[in-house]
């Protein structure tokens, strides 16, 4: 098999801007709205934590003092968790409907083939086939 | 009679390298949810297998790229591109048993690439390479997507740790893991468009090649969609614990928002790559996710030595599984061209090393019970955290 290199730039930097901007909004995105949804449903189920604090370096913070939520915190959470609930459930959609929107390569022409098979006499192949 | 021989020989070895690429890379989907305990092993893994098993029916976008937009139809015809595919798959599914041998994440695809390369030049020469061509699709897509991934997981993980300073300790526990279930579902479904449909593509150019399918008016045929389907969802449900054990543990310690950061990053860049049409390869964007997941986390380690190795691992992926294929194209061929005793014999001898690789991994277990962390307390995983209870193996 011959593994032939097309003539064209090493990167296509024009696909991997697009491609840092999406990941960048949707990874980190459903990220963020993932944890707005956690608090949003912390505001409107339970106690508000009040004065926790990032515990060390960085992990997971503790619960403080305990306080009950008034109605319009409650509703506010239930509202925030909802939204970022949707949103999320949107970029997993966004997601699925990408997978099955995958563009195919239109047949290669000779020239432009990584693999050609051993014995395919490329060159007696006309380029419009 | 011939040909139709080889050619069975050909599906047979292409399923055998799909069964493979399943348990090779269950890893890049559930291993940060299964290091996290947001899943038990076994469970993972069967989501997973589902996943990629329906992930195959989706699209057959990438078999119509291996089977006619890498190939030229008029290349496709007679059967001397038999062997070789039969080489370059055997050099790949050696390859995959070998680095699973030794734990490290590599990624399936390279190795089948390897595979052809090897085999192309064993068949005609070193005039089958081009250095511009492995480049452009195999070496700067593979940096680039754990730079790019890389990246995006750290800025995820920063954030989320910035937001859920407001959040117990539990709570975001156990959201996150919730959370990471899903986003490990995205990435099997992913998987399952992607790479379960590499073979299909390669068994349609089999198909192709010996005229029992049009490329002219080509379409995947269903009973190759399922046979592909099945090797991969059962591949993937055999669980490669080596290898989720290495890219969930060993890499850093992953806590939940760490892992769902780590997925997330990974399906983004996953799915956009696709829909942009610059595949960037699975592994190394998921090995990218929990690298800058490990360090978007103030005071996150990660295992360089172990990222080093699998660094090596993925510079001598290519080479060595070209080796492997040229190899066996070299044995095949001392029995004539397009031989029936040269593709039997090859075949037997890739399966005599896998079973060699499979009875010397027992002597080094890695079990699903190992990875299994669905009962860590907060204690426990501190002190793991800490590295006062490291992981399995």
């Amino acid at each position: 098999m011959f593994l032939l290199g097309a003539s064209t730039a090493i990167v296509d930097w024009g696909a991997m801007w697009k491609i840092c901007l999406v990941a960048l909004a949707a990874g980190a995105g459903v990220v963020i709205f993932f944890g707005f949804l956690l608090l949003g449903l912390k505001f409107a189920q339970g106690p508000v934590t009040a004065g926790a604090t990032p515990n060390g370096a960085g992990d997971i913070g503790s619960s403080g003092p305990h306080e009950p939520p008034s109605a319009g915190a409650r509703l506010g959470g239930f509202a925030l968790a909802l939204v970022c609930g949707l949103i999320c459930i949107g970029v997993v959609a966004i997601g699925v409907y990408a997978m099955t929107q995958k563009p195919s390569s239109k047949p290669a022409k000779p020239k432009s083939a990584l693999v050609i098979p051993a014995g395919a006499r490329v060159a007696q192949v006309p380029p419009s086939q | 009679m011939g040909s139709t021989f080889v050619l069975v020989i050909v599906i047979v070895m292409a399923v055998a390298f799909d069964f493979t690429n399943g348990f090779h890379d269950t890893a890049n989907a559930m291993a940060t949810s299964i290091a996290t305990g947001a899943l038990k092993p076994i469970v993972a893994v069967l989501i997973s297998a589902c996943l990629n098993f329906l992930g195959a029916f989706i699209s057959i976008a990438v078999a119509t790229t291996i089977a006619k937009g890498i190939l030229p139809n008029s290349a496709t015809s007679g059967v001397d591109g038999l062997s070789v595919v039969e080489a370059a798959l055997i050099g790949a599914f050696v390859w995959n048993l070998i680095t699973w041998y030794f734990t490290i994440p590599s990624s399936s695809s390279h190795a089948l690439i390897g595979g052809l390369i090897g085999a192309g030049i064993a068949s005609i020469g070193s005039s089958a390479v081009s250095i511009h061509g492995i480049v452009q699709k195999v070496v700067a897509p593979g940096i680039l997507a754990i730079f790019v991934c890389g990246a995006v997981a750290f800025l995820a993980t920063r954030a989320a740790y910035m937001l859920i300073r407001r959040l117990g300790q539990e709570e975001a526990r156990r959201g996150y893991r919730y959370g990471q279930i899903g986003s490990a579902s995205l990435v099997s479904l992913a998987h399952g468009t992607n790479d379960a449909q590499k073979t299909m593509g390669v068994i349609s150019l089999a198909l192709i090649s010996t005229g029992h399918l049009s490329a002219l008016h080509f379409t995947v045929p269903l009973w190759v969609k399922l046979v592909c389907a099945t090797s991969m969802a059962l591949g993937t449900a055999t669980g490669g614990w080596r290898i989720i054990n290495t890219m969930g543990n060993r890499i850093t310690t992953v806590e939940s928002p760490q892992g769902f950061a780590a997925e997330s990053s990974s399906a983004a860049t996953i799915l956009a790559s696709s829909y942009y049409g610059y595949p960037l390869s699975t592994t190394q964007t998921v090995s990218g996710g929990v690298m800058g997941a490990g360090l978007g986390k103030r005071g996150g380690v990660v295992h360089w030595p172990v990222v080093g190795q699998m660094a090596l691992a993925w510079v001598i992926t290519l080479p060595s599984a070209a080796i492997v294929g040229a190899a066996a194209w070299n044995i095949a061929d001392i029995f004539g061209k397009n031989s029936e005793a040269g593709a039997i014999v090859i075949a037997v001898l890739a399966a005599l090393i896998a079973l060699g690789l499979w009875t010397l991994s027992k002597r080094n277990p890695i079990t699903a019970q190992d990875l299994d962390r669905t009962n860590l307390t907060p204690e426990l995983e501190a002190e793991r955290a800490e590295g006062l209870a490291p992981a399995a193996a």
